[in-house]
């Protein structure tokens, strides 16, 4: 272990973290929005008309 | 008025301590924290996380009992039976605590309130299942501000759910090694390369430590956050910890009923002569199962009526008994993994913050069946080692079962040359145990050739 490694409190590099996962998990959910609109559409229709039969 | 204890483990928080006055375990709220308490009282909060079995049940009581200066109220919260620590539990266990951490800190930010610390430390066993014991753990949300207990949820409870993940083992242990969480730059070193093909376990574990490695000595005092982002991190773990699992050991259930099958009239006896033990024995409330394997023997205790800790060293049996006691929510058998010969010592500041297991498991009966043999054999103890630790543990009365030496498990645990104990045989086991026993019972167990003996402490 570096000695100057005791004095860095380990939640204040955390914050820097958090703010770059967050960005990146908002391009991910976007995307995995994107995709169950995408599956919604195209498998309600057919859910409705094996309900329907 | 000032003749109080303040608990070995409640230093940290400078919102309040927990003590001990005349036996009795109380939180003291400080003046510091009363900003906090009254919106977590006000909001609703409190009410909303005890209705709904996330926060333990307490009562406030406007008195100050231990004298101090900065008092604002104390609360007497609901005792726990017993304390455990995640290093006694097995994976499906520590997996629902992270997910009771997360959402308990999901649903506080609805009420204007963040999580301030996220550490299974303040998650125990109450009624049949988890429940955070802080009260004090939350403060007013600042939006602005990112959580503050990110790095330590990933480290007290991702960390070790992914290397037991990813490597299908029981890795408790590493728990008591490192009990401030196993550090992130750590976990990268151990996991698998396969694990960064998962987008949450790289975003939390790879890429958390790559960059906390790269902006070590740079300092972030401006970093925009909010609580959509917020929720996005914690939706992201509560995405990843639901999907880890740990496989079912066929081998475990299957020697289960290979015995039961075996040996029919051994366990219908052996039960047999358990319940009715424990229904002659009067004014018995708790109970201790040591190497109770899948808790067969625990569940019976507790359908008569005692608060049974299962015990086992297996962290698979252990496993399989809390998926069995959650599912079938049975309230008065705690699981723990322990090992007699081993137990999980104190730790912390003065050795007494997390406290001995030897200390927490006395009860009024213990139980020790098909154990001695293991203790003798793969731990070299001897039968007064035994006697003596029994009598530590046990308030009033213990069943026992001897296990004689030509029994297939004893030959099989020998099967490697080992020389038996000398001293191993019965007479020698009822010496050493008649000198803290009183003999109140013995009856052979079919067969078997093994005997199960109820003494009961001599004064």
């Amino acid at each position: 272990m570096a000695p100057d490694f005791l004095y860095i409190d380990p939640g204040s590099g955390s914050f820097l973290v958090q703010a770059i996962i967050a960005a990146a998990l908002g391009v991910a959910f976007f995307f995995r929005n994107i995709m169950g609109w995408i599956k919604s559409f195209f498998i309600k229709p057919f859910k409705k008309k094996e309900k329907n039969n | 008025m000032s003749n109080f204890r303040q608990h070995p483990s409640s230093f940290r928080d400078e919102a309040g301590f927990v003590f001990l006055k005349d036996d009795i375990l109380y939180r003291q709220v400080n003046q510091l924290y009363a900003p906090h308490y009254q919106r977590a009282v006000t909001s609703g909060f409190y009410q909303f996380a005890i209705e709904n079995n996330l926060l333990i049940p307490h009562l406030e009581l406007q008195e100050n009992l231990t004298g101090t200066d900065n008092w604002y109220t104390t609360l007497k919260p609901e005792p726990v039976q017993t304390i455990s620590y995640p290093y006694e539990w097995p994976f499906d266990m520590l997996k629902d605590a992270a997910l009771l951490t997360l959402r308990l800190t999901k649903e506080a930010l609805r009420y204007g309130l963040i999580l301030k610390d996220a550490t299974p430390y303040n998650i125990q066993w109450f009624k049949g299942q988890l429940i955070f014991i802080d009260t004090l753990s939350f403060e007013n949300y600042q939006p602005e501000r990112p959580w503050n207990a990110y790095r330590q949820f990933c480290e007290q409870f991702l960390s070790p759910l992914l290397l037991m993940h990813y490597h299908q083992t029981f890795l408790h242990p590493l728990m008591l090694a490192w009990p401030e969480g196993i550090p992130i730059e750590l976990t990268k070193k151990l996991l698998p390369f396969r694990s960064r093909f998962s987008l949450h376990t790289w975003l939390h574990i790879f890429l958390q430590s790559h960059i906390s490695e790269k902006t070590r000595h740079k300092e972030f005092h401006k970093v925009a956050f909010s609580q959509k982002k917020l929720m996005r991190l914690l939706l992201s773990l509560e995405l990843l910890i639901e999907k880890l699992k740990i496989r079912d050991s066929e081998k475990h259930w299957s020697a289960y009923y290979h015995e039961a099958k075996e040996r029919g009239d051994y366990l219908k006896t052996k039960t047999a002569v358990l319940e009715s033990w424990i229904s002659k024995i009067q004014n018995i409330h708790t109970a201790t199962d040591l190497g109770c394997n899948t808790g067969e023997f625990s569940l019976r205790c507790a359908r008569k009526g005692l608060h049974t800790l299962a015990i086992d060293a297996d962290a698979a049996c252990i496993n399989l008994l809390y998926r069995k006691i959650k599912n079938e929510s049975i309230t008065s058998v705690q699981p723990l993994i322990g090992n007699a010969a081993f137990p999980s010592p104190g730790i912390g500041w003065q050795n007494k913050e997390r406290l001995p297991l030897l200390t927490r498991i006395i009860s009024d009966v213990t139980l020790a069946l098909a154990l001695i043999h293991h203790l003798a054999i793969s731990a070299n103890i001897r039968f007064r080692q035994m006697a003596e630790l029994f009598r530590k543990i046990c308030k009033r009365f213990l069943i026992i079962e001897f296990v004689p030496a030509d029994d297939e498990k004893t030959l099989w645990l020998l099967r490697h040359g080992k020389p038996l104990p000398e001293d191993y045989s019965e007479q020698h086991f009822l010496t050493a145990f008649q000198k803290h026993f009183k003999l109140e019972d013995s009856l052979p167990v079919a067969d078997s050739g093994r005997t199960l003996y109820l003494f009961s402490v001599t004064p």
